[in-house]
């Protein structure tokens, strides 16, 4: 895990199998954490977190969260408040869904086009929140 | 006692609400002296996906029996209900609009669709079905086809 | 409540990782397992749902055959499935499969190359044995 003291923002995503827009979650950290703001946000696995792993769990305390769901049951934003993280806001994959209604991601394994596109969006809109957080 | 009948089908539990009528497309209908509540059941709600969109007929608008009366778009499929009555539309619920959610959260409660005073309620719900012979419907319809997971 | 499941079918719950690319060969290799290999006889649990106290997914992994896969030693799929349900059927570590860790640099854990990809489907293999295996003890 990245030790940097840099101060940065943790991105959760849901990452759920189920539904593709669990995909998406994950896709969309990916290419925040990846590409956009490669340097001020990190990731982490949610369910290491919720074992008690004890990195996990001073990283989330003593950074900034976000956390990224795939539906409703918003499993990433419960989890990480149930670990006493640190938790400025959640996003929905499903309000990139409805901004970009001309997207139809169907396929969950590897995501198709649409999926992408979507994850991109998301990941933008992510990346503009990790800047006022870091202001 | 639960007011629900309930069965388990892969993982997902499927509950249809005792003391309403449904239509053969899933929707429940509850009696509330001269008018009806509308909703979309359990069933539907799982099989359909998370709803991102919903479009509802106007409040005070007039609806006739089998004309479209909502339409619901999840990421996986588009589904259109129609009206079991004719009637006035009195309410529509309008939370769903920014909430779409609540019709997978709470289908039988927060979840209403609209509310209509038909014209000819007693003749109508005849067409309808009781909750235990839904359940029955429910169950084959799982038994034959096979959800997506979650 | 009574459970009526139609046909025997046996859960997984998997890892998805998100730090590691054995994160996503996990995922990869149980979702081949759900959609191609033995679609109609596995059920997929979702870890996270499953870890915010999702009853549906717990109570199936309580009662019926459950198998975890995970993509590191810290096994939080097996960890889970035992703390809120019970002994899982039986337990796949994505590491202990390959022999050793897959070098980040070869791959990608976003997008998986093709040897990646390769360790994903014999992972996948090794789970719908294990599938097969739990159906027939249950019989």
């Amino acid at each position: 895990m990245d030790s940097s003291t840099q101060r940065k923002v943790i991105v959760i995503p849901c990452s759920g199998i189920g539904k593709v827009f669990g995909s998406i979650s994950r896709e969309a950290t990916y290419e925040l954490t990846e590409n956009l703001r490669k340097e001020t946000t990190q990731t982490l696995c949610l369910a290491l977190l919720v074992s008690g792993d004890e990195e996990s769990l001073q990283l989330v305390r003593n950074n900034k969260c976000i956390t990224v769901d795939g539906c409703p049951l918003q499993c990433a934003e419960k989890n990480v408040k149930l670990a006493g993280g640190d938790f400025a806001c959640s996003f929905k994959v499903v309000d990139a869904y409805k901004e970009n209604r001309y997207l139809k991601p169907r396929t969950v394994t590897f995501l198709d086009h649409d999926g992408q596109q979507m994850a991109t969006v998301l990941a933008e809109k992510i990346a503009k929140k990790v800047d006022d957080l870091l202001r | 006692m639960s007011e629900d009948l309930q069965t388990v089908f892969d993982k997902f539990e499927f509950r249809v609400r005792k003391g309403y009528s449904y239509t053969e497309d899933d929707l429940w209908v509850s009696v509330e002296n001269d008018r009806v509540r509308l909703g979309i059941s359990d069933y539907l709600q799982r099989t359909s996906g998370d709803a991102a969109f919903i479009e509802i007929a106007k409040e005070g608008s007039t609806v006739e029996r089998h004309a479209e009366l909502a339409m619901i778009e999840t990421a996986k499929t588009t589904v259109s209900l129609h009206s079991p009555f004719s009637g006035k539309i009195e309410e529509v619920n309008q939370t769903l609009t920014e909430k779409p959610e609540l019709l997978n959260l709470d289908p039988y409660g927060e979840g209403w669709l609209v509310t209509i005073t038909p014209q000819n309620l007693e003749n109508d719900l005849k067409s309808l079905m009781a909750a235990e012979h839904y359940f029955q419907l429910m169950t084959q319809k799982l038994q034959s086809g096979k959800l997506e997971s979650r | 409540m009574m459970a009526e499941i139609q046909e025997k079918k046996v859960g997984i719950i998997s890892c998805s990782g998100e730090e590691r690319v054995e994160g996503t060969i996990s995922r990869v290799a149980t979702r081949l397992v759900l959609g191609k290999l033995r679609p109609n006889k596995t059920v997929t649990l979702c870890l996270p749902l499953f870890l915010a106290g999702g009853r549906e997914e717990r109570e199936f992994a309580r009662d019926y055959p459950t198998i975890t896969v995970d993509g590191c030693d810290k096994m939080c799929a097996k960890v889970a499935t035992e703390r809120y349900s019970g002994n899982p059927a039986s337990s796949i570590v994505v590491a202990d499969l390959t022999g050793k860790w897959l070098c980040p640099k070869l791959s990608s854990r976003r997008k998986l190359n093709d040897e990646a990809l390769a360790v994903a489907r014999k992972v996948a293999d090794k789970i719908a044995e294990e599938v097969d295996e739990a159906l027939e003890h249950w019989e």
